[in-house]
């Protein structure tokens, strides 16, 4: 902690970041002085290290400066309890009692834990509470809430931990459970799995350990809608529902986590926990029965769930499928992993930058980045012709010729991603960069400085064997361990009886036939023989190597007899005299998860401004309608009556929901109890100790409003169409926003979201390199923002030269850029037209935004981060550096996220927009981080390997699946520069991609039309791949999404509610009236026939194709004939000719 | 023979005849030969024939001696069973090649009129607040909801002449909502097909708040009580509820036994095969046991209320715990096991949830492609039904609303099955509530509505045995075959399977026969 350690250079960019920042901030303070906001001042507290934001995002003096000085001798965890203690016994904040500073105490522990970033702390503790034993002495309550998940497991445990922590500074006794409490917790634990979902379920006698010697009551409010049916109206538990943030602290934080609980324990020397160690022994059983066998089995557990449209592009470990190989890409690691965009083009589409794959191994997920400099997929053409194609051009010209997909090429994947899932490392490939190195072993000479030795002729190659004694080359490495010693025997056997070299001995001629009806053109395909054919003829390119191996001598004649080897690789290292290595002994099954996400932000339905028009502007929502809005045939044009902020003026008393006063003053908000009826200046009500508010029930002259607010504006109504707010404020006070503001959005088609700003999503990509010529910008462009060498240290003077990415710069969407241009052009006229200042961004095209501020936010958490835009990308996707992402605390697996105008988030966000419910601040800008600081980010973005290659050592370890712990000290990692300047700088990469876009625009997942379409073009691919059983494809699609479906609509047809398409009242049962009891509308079924059999048809179809299981078969069958039951009508038989002759 | 045909037979010999004489009639095994023997020895001078004159000729024609079954069950080890007893006089009548006849009253199948359409939900909840409001109407002066309407006044004030009215109205309503207030009262929305109304029942109000505790949504039930002031609000007196009378009529009677079951699931690998062997070779009077072997010479009927096989994707993971996991051949397993049963025996068999028919209650019976592998003493109805068993009445439900009567009423549990069933009774109405854990499909009469009281309650599909008297009407839960499942074990129910309620059809007493071993 403390001061950031980083080069010259990299402080020269700080220093950059926070001239501008200081600027934007000046101004946007300038701006909202003029009081036309909620606050006269940006609402955005800036933060430049995890200290700061903890202090901002809990909102307790004096936190920052103790962490500062914790930390200078502690571990992070260890300082979060100290702080915890310190804040409960007051020696840091001052608080009315101690109910409040436990509170804090533990909100403020678990901030520093998650880095001060995610909303768990703040959301995901209702509040903190004593409670008695039946001895009478005390004990804690937590409540945890539902957005406890984001804290993740360790931090819900440790708040746990805190929380005794605190107990036992301040004198509180620990929480002695009543049996039928110990009950309560087993059943509802079990009934929340039920209803939604744990990583993990602890047994029924974990739990009962757990709740009896946890010292602090795990309590919670209720977020789900299911009740305990056992253990009910217990006096010390407030609801009879299940309380989700319970359930996810115990099991997924205090069950799972046990061993990281017990390590702090020991740690601090706190007794009451030995408990834990029961509850480790007793869980270990299970765990760790699998690593006890060697080597990897094939994992299917990614297949589950699988969803129509969503394809399988590999079964697990299956021949044919993802070859992993090992390295980083500029645009890989970090959870996302690399393939060929001629794989992407190859499998249909499916695959686009940023889409999402579920991954056998390593982790659970992967995103997806284009890299091509490792191998496509290999095909079968049409004409018979076997190709692998690893040029993005050919893929799209070769695309409609293929007929199979034998190999679907090679997936990066980087060692930190093995290290970070704690994942054994599984045997690498022969690959290029592996030969290289016992190339130059063997030679003594740099490999790599010989760029001839990438692709040898056979000659070359073969010759390099013979000499050196190295392996064979990879380029003429088949994978013989795919096929057996027997099809090795067949295939020798044939290609003496059958093949003919020309003299040049450059091709082998096999009669097509003969290898056809022999299934030796198989075997050559799926040992990824390379091959065409003509008249009649197999021709191999190149074949000598492959004559070697198959121990065949020059006239194509066997120089052995009788071979002693179970598999091909084996034979063939027998017979040939050549050291062959496996080239694929590693396959990754994969499938697609979630398609890549580059699109606005918008609420729904999505308004242009945060006002209030209550039902008068219909169902659109339409400001305009409001405005001409009247309650009566006689009633004035545009009264309306709303829930809104009433506020006062103090100088001259006159009632307004604005912030400033026509006379200049700022008003104030009259508050009063929502209950009582009382109004009094307080948070909180003397009788009731209900939360006051200034909401209440009011006219206002809306077209007034409506009609100042563009004059104000000089804005012509007819100008812009369609201008949208919202029903109701859900915010506390129900502050609305300047109408003005929701004006120039609808002028610049911009959609606000629940905080006053605008947003652009889009998936995570980690990006460590740029070039600028991919990044459509020019390198003079780069040169102004402060970039000055390349990756080598080369002055940078040309588009191509590869150049490390600065921590906080980002690359976005053109969309996203077109859209930012967008808000540009709005916050300039906000600040022109409405605060009468000088325009700041002038931007005429996305160009001009290059540099600009921005800022970065994940869902789930309340600290921004900034950021710098530096560049676009055809992808649909936003590249960043991947400690950029990890100061969101997200990773690349997936995850999306947004950008916003810094400019934009300045002036219009403000907390008193947010809604006032549990979750409402989350996903909020509560604070900014400005400076980046490695060693506070996500620890996972530690285990990224940086290095340029990957030792030898690295890939002979592999082999032996080695655990990837083992082989830290000798990895170029991030945690290993931490603390030195070398934590920004100097990053290298392990292979090259030429485009950060390559591949399809988009997903087809996304182009794809209806469910079913998206279905038959799933089946398709499926059928075309080697390593997919289309089969069991269809299979889990109609067990995991139609028939659920199916019965789903089924059963909720039988029990549906119904409602009212006048006033959208809903009834759980057709009023016995026929018509809506509220306001006598038409009252309609929420679920029709037609959404039941939606699935129906296409589902029989599949099955039958597919031959699925005769059980899902008879499934399908029943399901119809029920459905056929329900709705055909028995009476009304349809009359046959028959009887009437 | 139907009681008319006897009736008209009487008439042209030219005599009266009594009702009851009727029913021993019509429930003899074999009327028609009854009959004339009645008519050949009957002393002409008699105007109406009366149920001494056929005693009288039944005596003369006793072929069979009169026998005892002993209280308990050889079978069984368990001591806790309800005695069983044999009416001497009617049981001396069992004949080898029996007349077992079943009078199919009540059954959806072939009637299924639903299509789907919202007015056909609607229509669905008309019919039933029509047919149980008529039953409380006979009790209760009451009147529209909309009716009060006219007392609301908008100021808040009370209309002049109020008083004298408003101090007892009385109300039908079917239940669309029930809260709690904050202090503790119940407030309860009550809709008619005029309107709806608030009523509240005060806590302090002991018996009525009780009453109240128990109401689940979408029952009907009258309510008097006092408007308030301002119209909007019905503070309840007085609850009435359907249920059943507290005297019927007297009841005809039958003779021999029935042998009531359920939730077989064949096809489960928790199906208790050898137990069942036993079960058939009870029927088939294969045992050692000569107790047993007399006892199962009296069984005329076998009835099975639903889930016969544990079918297929009835839950998720379903196909892990299948010995066969095809539904058809389960089938085909099934009627070979009841091809066994001797024929002389009636089976009846309605169908459950684990069954290949429409999940939506009212169910069908079985398709034809299914009955096809049974035998010709097999009948097959829908679920719910009624059918008559040679004078007895028998209601066969399998019981999907269990799950939700013990969801929402306290006290009602799973062990006691029974409980249920009399809430359904009070209720007069099988399976209140909608929404829930039951699928219903919208058919143009709510068959669940017990109109006419039958002497049997019979349901299943909760897997433990159960039987009580409510009110003149036997409650039966019939148990299952299946031992504990996964599923049950993660939930704490306790089955009891392979034990068979087997009812005496003269005096309705029943007593529990155990196959386990």
């Amino acid at each position: 902690m403390g001061e950031i350690i980083a080069s010259e250079s990299m402080w020269e960019y700080f220093h950059w970041l926070e001239a501008k920042l200081k600027q934007e901030m000046d101004i946007a303070n300038k701006a909202r002085e003029r009081g036309r906001d909620p606050k006269p001042f940006v609402e955005i507290p800036l933060a430049k290290d995890l200290a700061d934001r903890v202090e901002n995002l809990i909102g307790v003096q004096g936190v920052a400066q103790r962490i500062r000085e914790l930390e200078t001798t502690m571990s992070r965890e260890e300082a979060a309890l100290a702080l915890g203690r310190d804040v409960a016994v007051g020696t840091v904040g001052n608080f009315e009692d101690r109910k409040k500073a436990i509170e804090a105490a533990i909100r403020v522990s678990m901030a520093v834990i998650t880095e001060g970033v995610v909303a768990a702390p703040i959301e995901g503790i209702d509040r903190v509470d004593l409670g008695k034993n039946d001895d009478g002495t005390e004990y804690i309550r937590i409540l945890y809430a539902g957005p406890i998940r984001s804290a993740g497991g360790t931090a819900q445990a440790l708040s746990v931990l805190v929380g005794d922590y605190v107990r036992r500074s301040v004198g509180i006794d620990r929480y002695k459970p009543r049996k039928e409490e110990v009950e309560r917790y087993v059943e509802e634990i079990l009934l929340y799995r039920r209803v939604a979902n744990l990583q993990y379920t602890p047994s029924e006698s974990e739990i009962k350990l757990i709740v009896e010697n946890c010292p602090i009551c795990i309590d919670g409010e209720p977020t789900e809608e299911e009740e305990v049916e056992g253990h009910r109206n217990l006096e010390r538990v407030e609801t009879n529902r299940v309380r989700g943030g319970m359930a996810l602290v115990l099991a997924e934080g205090l069950a799972l986590k046990a061993p990281k609980v017990l390590k702090h324990v020991k740690k601090l020397q706190m007794d009451g926990w030995d408990w834990l160690e029961t509850l480790i022994a007793g869980t270990k059983i299970s765990g760790s029965e699998e690593e006890q066998t060697a080597g990897v089995k094939p994992k299917d557990k990614y297949l589950r769930d699988l969803i129509a449209g969503r394809p399988v592009f590999s079964h697990p470990s299956r021949p044919g499928g993802f070859r992993l190989r090992y390295g980083r890409s500029r645009n890989t690691s970090f959870a996302a992993a690399g393939i060929n965009p001629a794989s992407m083009v190859i499998l249909d589409d499916f695959i686009a930058p940023g889409t999402q794959l579920k991954v056998e191994r390593p982790g659970k997920a992967a995103g997806m980045a284009p890299v091509d400099s490792i191998e496509g997929p290999t095909v079968r053409l049409r004409c018979g012709d076997v190709v692998r194609i690893d040029d993005v051009e050919e893929a799209h010209r070769l695309h409609p010729e293929v007929e199979y997909i034998i190999d679907i090429g090679e997936i990066l994947i980087n060692y930190g991603d093995f290290l970070e899932n704690n994942h054994v490392l599984i045997p690498s490939p022969y690959c290029f960069e592996w030969w290289l190195q016992d190339y130059s072993l063997a030679t003594a000479e740099d490999g790599s400085a010989k760029p001839e030795l990438k692709h040898p002729s056979q000659e070359a190659a073969l010759e390099m064997c013979e000499k050196h004694n190295v392996p064979l080359h990879p380029d003429f490495t088949y994978l013989w361990h795919d096929i057996t010693a027997n099809e090795f025997v067949r295939l020798a056997e044939f290609i003496e009886e059958h093949g003919s070299l020309n003299k040049a001995c450059s091709v082998l001629s096999l009669p097509l036939k003969e290898s056809a009806d022999s299934g030796i053109k198989v075997i050559l395909e799926n040992m990824l023989v390379m091959h065409r054919v003509l008249e009649g003829n197999i021709l191999i390119m190149q074949p000598l190597p492959l004559i070697r191996c198959l121990g065949l001598g020059a006239k194509l004649h066997r120089r052995w007899s009788v071979l002693e080897a179970e598999t091909g690789l084996e034979a063939v290292n027998v017979v040939s005299g050549l050291l062959v290595r496996a080239r694929a002994p590693s396959r990754i099954g994969a499938r697609m998860g979630r398609p890549e996400k580059s699109d606005r932000r918008m609420m729904s339905p999505a308004p242009h401004a945060l006002f209030p028009i209550g039902e008068t502007g219909g169902n659109t929502r339409k400001l305009e309608d409001a405005a001409s809005y009247k309650e009566s045939v006689n009633g004035k044009v545009g009264l309306i009556r709303v829930e809104i902020g009433s506020r006062i003026c103090p100088a001259c008393g006159m009632d307004s929901y604005e912030f400033r006063c026509e006379c200049g003053e700022f008003t104030v908000p009259k508050l009063s109890c929502p209950r009582c009826g009382i109004s009094v200046n307080r948070e909180t009500c003397p009788k009731c100790g209900v939360n006051t508010t200034c909401a209440r029930m009011q006219q206002l002259d809306f077209k007034k409003i409506y009609q100042r607010a563009f004059e104000k504006l000089g804005e012509r109504e007819s100008n812009i169409d369609a201008i949208k707010g919202v029903k109701r404020m859900m915010s506390r006070n129900m502050t609305p926003e300047p109408l003005e503001k929701g004006i120039l959005r609808a002028k610049h088609e911009l959609y606000t979201f629940k905080d006053g700003t605008v947003r652009y999503d889009m998936s995570d990509i980690p990006l460590t390199h740029i070039r600028a010529d991919e990044l459509g910008v020019q390198v003079e462009k780069l040169l102004e923002i402060g970039y000055s060498e390349d990756v080598y240290g080369k002055p940078l003077i040309s588009g191509d030269q590869v150049v490390c990415l600065k921590v906080q710069d980002i690359v976005v969407s053109y969309d996203c850029a077109g859209y930012l241009l967008k808000i540009s052009r709005y916050v300039d006229d906000l600040l022109s037209q409405y605060y009468h200042l000088e325009p700041y961004y002038n931007a005429q095209s996305i160009e001009d935004l290059v540099g600009t501020l921005v800022m970065g936010l994940a869902p789930h958490t309340s600290a921004g981060v900034l950021g710098r835009l530096v560049g676009f990308t055809r992808a649909a996707v936003g590249y960043a550096h991947p400690f950029f992402h990890a100061a969101k605390r997200r990773n690349c697996d997936g995850d999306e996220d947004c950008v916003m105008l810094l400019m934009d988030g300045l002036i219009n966000f403000s907390r008193e927009y947010l809604p006032d419910r549990r979750g409402g601040k989350m996903d909020a800008p509560l604070v900014l981080t400005t400076l980046l600081d490695p060693s506070e980010v996500d620890k996972e973005a530690h285990n990224i390997d940086v290095c340029a290659h990957y030792p030898p050592e690295f890939y002979e370890a592999t082999l032996e699946y080695t655990n990837p712990k083992e082989l830290e000290s000798k990895m170029d990692l991030v945690s290993s520069r931490l603390g030195t300047p070398l934590q920004y700088d100097h990053f290298m990469f392990t292979h090259d991609t030429s485009d950060i876009a390559g591949g399809p625009p988009v997903s087809a997942y996304k182009t794809l039309g209806s469910m079913v379409e998206k279905m038959d073009a799933q089946l398709a691919l499926a059928d075309k791949i080697r390593a997919v059983d289309a089969s069991d494809v269809a299979e889990r699609v109609l067990v995991s999404h139609f028939l659920p479906d199916l019965f789903g609509n089924l059963r909720a047809f039988s029990r549906q509610s119904t409602r009212c398409i006048k006033c959208e009242g809903k009834f759980r049962r057709p009023p016995l009236t026929g018509v809506c009891p509220k306001c006598g509308g038409r009252v309609i079924l929420t679920v029709h026939e037609g959404s039941v059999k939606k699935y129906l048809e296409v589902s029989k179809k599949v099955a039958i194709d597919y031959n699925v299981s005769a059980y899902t078969k008879q499934r399908i069958e029943l399901v119809g004939l029920d459905i056929k039951s329900l709705f055909n009508n028995d009476k009304s038989k349809q009359t046959g000719l028959s009887e009437f002759m | 023979m139907n009681q008319i045909e006897v009736i008209t037979v009487f008439l042209e010999e030219g005599y009266q005849i009594s009702p009851n004489a009727v029913e021993l009639i019509c429930c003899h095994c074999n009327p028609r030969s009854l009959l004339d023997d009645v008519l050949q020895n009957m002393d002409p001078s008699v105007l109406v024939v009366d149920i001494e004159h056929i005693n009288e000729c039944i005596n003369e024609r006793d072929i069979q001696k009169k026998y005892e079954v002993p209280v308990k069950a050889p079978f069984s080890k368990s001591s806790n069973i309800i005695p069983a007893q044999v009416n001497p006089m009617v049981s001396t009548l069992t004949c080898p090649q029996s007349y077992n006849p079943v009078d199919v009253l009540l059954d959806i199948t072939d009637n299924s009129t639903c299509v789907g359409e919202y007015m056909e939900f609607v229509q669905f909840f008309r019919n039933r607040y029509s047919r149980l409001s008529e039953m409380i109407r006979g009790r209760l002066n009451s009147r529209p909801i909309e009716s009060l309407n006219k007392y609301r006044n908008k100021k808040g004030g009370r209309r002049e002449g109020m008083d004298k009215d408003m101090n007892e109205v009385s109300i039908i309503g079917m239940i669309s909502d029930i809260k709690s207030t904050s202090n503790g009262h119940k407030m309860v929305e009550l809709e008619d097909t005029t309107g709806s109304i608030s009523v509240l029942i005060r806590m302090a109000d002991k018996e009525l708040f009780e009453l109240a505790s128990c109401f689940v949504l979408d029952e009907v039930v009258g309510i008097t009580g006092a408007l308030t002031n301002d119209g909007k609000l019905l503070i309840a007196k007085k609850i009435t509820i359907p249920d059943l009378p507290n005297t019927l009529g007297e009841r005809k009677r039958s003779y021999g036994k029935a042998v009531l079951t359920s939730d077989v699931h064949v096809g489960s690998s928790t199906f208790l095969e050898e137990e069942w062997y036993r079960f058939i070779d009870f029927l088939k009077g294969d045992t050692d046991n000569e107790v047993m072997a007399e006892l199962s010479t009296e069984v005329r009927y076998l009835v099975v209320a639903g889930d016969l096989v544990d079918g297929v994707g009835i839950y998720p993971g379903q196909e892990m715990e299948l010995n066969i996991p095809d539904v058809y051949e389960q089938y085909k397993k099934t009627a070979e096991y009841f091809s066994e049963i001797p024929k002389h025996i009636k089976v009846i068999i309605s169908p459950g949830n684990h069954d290949a028919v429409r999940q939506a209650e009212p169910q069908p019976m079985l398709p034809e492609n299914i009955r096809a592998d049974f035998s010709e003493n097999v009948l097959f109805v829908g679920n719910p039904s009624v059918v008559d068993l040679d004078g007895v009445k028998l209601m066969i439900y399998h019981g999907r609303s269990i799950d939700d009567l013990v969801a929402s009423i306290p006290g009602v549990s799973y062990q006691e099955p029974t409980k249920a069933m009399v809430e359904m009774m009070k209720r007069r109405h099988l399976s209140p509530i909608y929404g829930s854990r039951v699928s219903i499909a919208p058919e143009k009469q709510d068959h669940f509505v017990i109109s006419q009281v039958p002497d049997i309650l019979h349901c299943g599909h909760v897997h433990t045995v159960g039987v009580e008297w409510y009110k003149n009407v036997l409650l039966v839960n019939s148990g299952t075959w299946q031992s504990q499942t996964e599923f049950q074990k993660r939930v704490n129910v306790v089955p009891t399977p392979a034990q068979v309620p087997i009812v005496d059809l003269s005096t309705l007493k029943t007593t529990i026969l155990k196959f386990a071993e």
